[in-house]
């Protein structure tokens, strides 16, 4: 039996541990990405559970080889919240802030730790309603070895102020790796198109995002869908599990389906298909994960690997819940929790949406696309909610209190190919370029006829011959 | 190598001016960069007359000429002005693989064939990494916004102004078309934000170019002991509009050559290429437009103006230095 003595072991984080672990976890575009989640969260708290007016809220973000500086006009910090939760490293079980609203938020490190990813001086100033203070953060706390709390300072001249509630982060003394992708314009480019997929439905709403004083604007992630009751339209699944409610849909892209057959790249070793081909998942109207061709969205697990034949596929999932800690995502939020209940539910019902279109383009495989363009004609792009809507309305969808389902495979909308026969065979093969050019000229009098057309009638000719 | 580029330059103004431009570039980084000891890798056409001229003005020896086609390859062998050049048959890029630079190089990417876009831009992106520092590298990309297809016209609709046609809604405008083309064939290397206005002839060139230095930027970025200070940006069209980008591949502390560059007459970037839209001129018009200032009063009629809508008279100001003048020659 052992007794209690006065000496305690200490075990309380280090600084240093805590800041470097945290960092390593998160790449510098989404540590941007999560401080912009902070200004909707404040923009969301700010409605107060009614509709958010995204039109009426800016984000400003500058990235500099010297510093970064995200502003925002989402209300601001209150003081009660900065001085005793905000710039905890961690979320404390008291803090009962967002439980009625659809924010994404809720381990408590977002902000501290894009901070730390970045730099060693940061300024947090903020103003709520009319009560404007600043927290800095320096290098000397930083490398101080206690967790002594931060100063709240308040402003002393005009120039400190905020003209309307809202934050500014101002991040100096950037890191030398980071300092060089600030400067960097392919970086930037990265962080646009980041925020332009991941943020796409806000900028939908109206949200202006300005990236180095150039607004972002939205890219749209949409499926076809065809206007007749009979026309083919895309795999629709809606149902609340545990508490969240998932919508599914997979359809075909607007990408290719009017494209012509031109073999631009083709060939095994490119694959340039869009960024919206692939599993789009949105928590909470944020794009957690676009465009995902991996094993993630259960492409190679019980169907085929993703490979280019599937380029015009399109997966929307979205999960919506007031209790983001039953969403399936991780702390960095632009991960998905794969064991959770709702997304291993969830991913049967992908799987057999994506069955559906990838037994579409085998069929098709070896016809000519403008063959299956004129079933698509009168189809439209629609996202992921108007797609539900659009094809709920449908006779053969199946429908109860709990779930909206439909199959177009087992609704015989799809459209076969014609004479489709099981029997046909590919033939692949290349030569070079100055015979190519002299049999096209051979046949059709110019020199520059597709090769895939001057093989096929070059196999056409030999066929009548063998034929007789 | 497209049957297009063994037209004699004599027929492409605004190709020779491209070219003159880059000698040029040369000849002023010659002093700084001892140019003469490098290795100049590039596609002669059946003429080889980029050779000839890139020996003659810099004196440089080691040179290599990359031919795929058999026939083109063995009529250069035939046609080689300067003993000193190796011709190969192979492609560039089998060529580049197979070899490794022993001094700096001067790398002509010249690409005619619209296909392939993405592939080229990478590979010209990846080449930063992969020569000596000091390195000239070169890329000439097809700038034909045609070449991203043609959709059939039924499945187009059009708008001009706001007005629109009836079909508007169900259809994409060839710019809408053109632009998911671009995207579909960039893939990550699209520049986010481009619109349907850099869909057009004018703004097409720019728009590849931006990709390509979006794509540059990118693959510095792995790379702590060099950077690339861009150095020349055109954008021409003899029939095909073509763009062009040169850049040198520097120590990451260079303090020299970035200056050096930057205070060329003809300095320029992939951000605002050159337009190089030459009008075609009798002797006599050229002689007048070299000699006097105010050209108008001279010669009281208008000269025509080309597809990219520059002024003739600005453009040949700009350029009447290093503009060709080709005459007959009987043999």
């Amino acid at each position: 039996m052992t007794k209690p003595t006065t000496d305690q072991a200490q075990a309380s984080p280090t600084k240093r541990f805590f800041v470097s672990m945290l960092t390593r976890d998160i790449n510098l575009a989404d540590a941007i990405l999560d401080l912009l989640d902070n200004c909707l969260d404040g923009a969301l708290r700010l409605a107060d559970g009614g509709n958010v007016d995204y039109a009426q809220h800016f984000v400003k973000i500058k990235l500099a080889a010297d510093h970064f500086s995200i502003e925002d006009n989402c209300g601001g910090i209150p003081r009660e919240v900065a001085k005793n939760y905000a710039f905890k490293m961690g979320r404390e079980p008291d803090d009962d802030r967002d439980s009625e609203t659809e924010t994404i938020g809720m381990y408590g490190v977002g902000m501290k730790r894009a901070i730390f990813k970045m730099g060693r001086e940061a300024l947090v100033r903020t103003r709520y309603d009319e009560d404007t203070f600043e927290v800095p953060i320096t290098s000397a706390w930083l490398d101080a070895k206690g967790w002594e709390p931060l100063p709240i300072n308040e402003p002393t001249e005009a120039g400190e102020k905020l003209a309307e509630p809202g934050t500014v982060i101002r991040v100096h003394e950037l890191y030398e790796g980071v300092s060089r992708h600030f400067a960097n314009e392919s970086f930037e480019n990265e962080v646009r198109t980041a925020i332009s997929e991941h943020f796409t439905m806000f900028l939908q709403w109206g949200l202006k995002v300005e990236l180095n004083g150039k607004p972002v604007e939205p890219v749209f992630v949409e499926v076809l869908v065809s206007e007749r009751a009979d026309g083919p339209a895309p795999f629709v699944f809606q149902k609340t599990i545990d508490d969240v409610l998932v919508s599914i849909t997979v359809g075909l892209n607007t990408g290719r389906s009017l494209g012509n057959d031109d073999e631009d790249d083709s060939g095994f070793e490119r694959d340039r298909s869009s960024a919206t081909a692939g599993w789009t998942v949105l928590c909470n109207d944020r794009a957690v994960i676009v465009g995902d061709k991996s094993r993630l969205t259960g492409w190679g697990d019980g169907i085929p690997l993703y490979h280019p034949q599937f380029a015009i596929i399109t997966g929307i999932i979205e999960f919506r819940s007031k209790r983001a800690d039953k969403l399936p995502v991780t702390t960095t939020k632009r991960a998905l929790d794969t064991s959770s209940n709702v997304w291993l539910e969830s991913l049967v019902k992908m799987k057999e949406g994506m069955r559906v279109w990838i037994s579409y383009t085998n069929q098709w495989k070896n016809h000519p696309r403008a063959d299956q363009s004129n079933y698509w004609e009168d189809a439209k792009p629609l996202s992921l909610g108007k797609t539900i809507a659009a094809v709920a309305l449908r006779s053969d969808v199946k429908k109860s209190d709990s779930q909206i389902e439909f199959n177009p495979q087992k609704a015989k909308v799809l459209p076969e190919p014609p004479g489709k026969t099981p029997s046909a065979r590919r033939i692949v093969f290349s030569r070079p370029v100055e015979e190519v050019r002299l049999v096209s000229k051979m046949l059709f009098d110019i020199d520059d006829e597709k090769p895939g057309i001057v093989g096929e009638k070059c196999f056409e000719l030999t066929l009548a011959k063998a034929k007789k | 190598m497209s049957a297009g580029s063994s037209l004699p330059y004599r027929l492409r103004p605004n190709k020779a001016v491209d070219r003159e431009l880059f000698l040029s570039l040369l000849m002023r980084l010659t002093p700084a960069l001892s140019l003469e000891k490098y290795h100049y890798v590039g596609l002669g056409g059946p003429f080889l007359e980029d050779f000839r001229l890139v020996h003659a003005r810099l004196g440089l020896a080691r040179m290599t000429c990359v031919e795929t086609e058999e026939e083109v390859h063995k009529r250069q062998l035939f046609n080689r002005p300067v003993a000193s050049i190796e011709c190969v048959h192979k492609t560039l890029e089998e060529y580049l693989d197979s070899h490794d630079f022993e001094s700096p190089a001067i790398v002509w990417f010249d690409y005619t064939e619209p296909r392939g876009i993405t592939t080229q831009i990478e590979r010209f992106a990846r080449t930063i990494g992969t020569v000596p520092l000091g390195s000239v590298l070169r890329v000439t990309l097809n700038a034909n916004p045609a070449s991203l297809g043609k959709p059939d016209p039924s499945e187009l609709s059009v708008e001009v102004d706001g007005e629109a046609s009836g079909d508007r809604a169900a259809k994409p405008t060839i710019q809408e078309w053109r632009l998911a083309r671009f995207k579909e064939r960039l893939g990550a290397l699209f520049p986010s934000g481009l619109t349907v206005g850099d869909m057009v002839f004018k703004t097409y060139g720019p728009s590849l170019l931006r990709a390509l230095k979006l794509a540059v930027e990118k693959e510095t970025l792995s790379f702590r002991d060099r950077r690339v200070v861009w150095a020349l940006g055109t954008h021409y069209a003899d029939g095909q509009a073509m763009v062009t980008a040169a850049l040198v591949v520097c120590a990451a502390g260079d303090a020299i050559i970035e200056p050096f560059v930057k205070g060329w007459e003809f300095y320029s970037t992939p951000d605002a290429p050159h337009r190089l839209d030459l009008p075609a001129l009798s002797t006599l018009e050229r002689l007048t437009m070299e000699s006097n200032d105010d050209v108008r009063a001279k010669m009281a009629f208008d000269l025509p103006k080309s597809d990219m809508g520059e002024d003739p008279i600005a453009v040949f100001k700009k350029f009447y230095r290093i503009y060709p003048h080709f005459s007959r020659v009987e043999l």
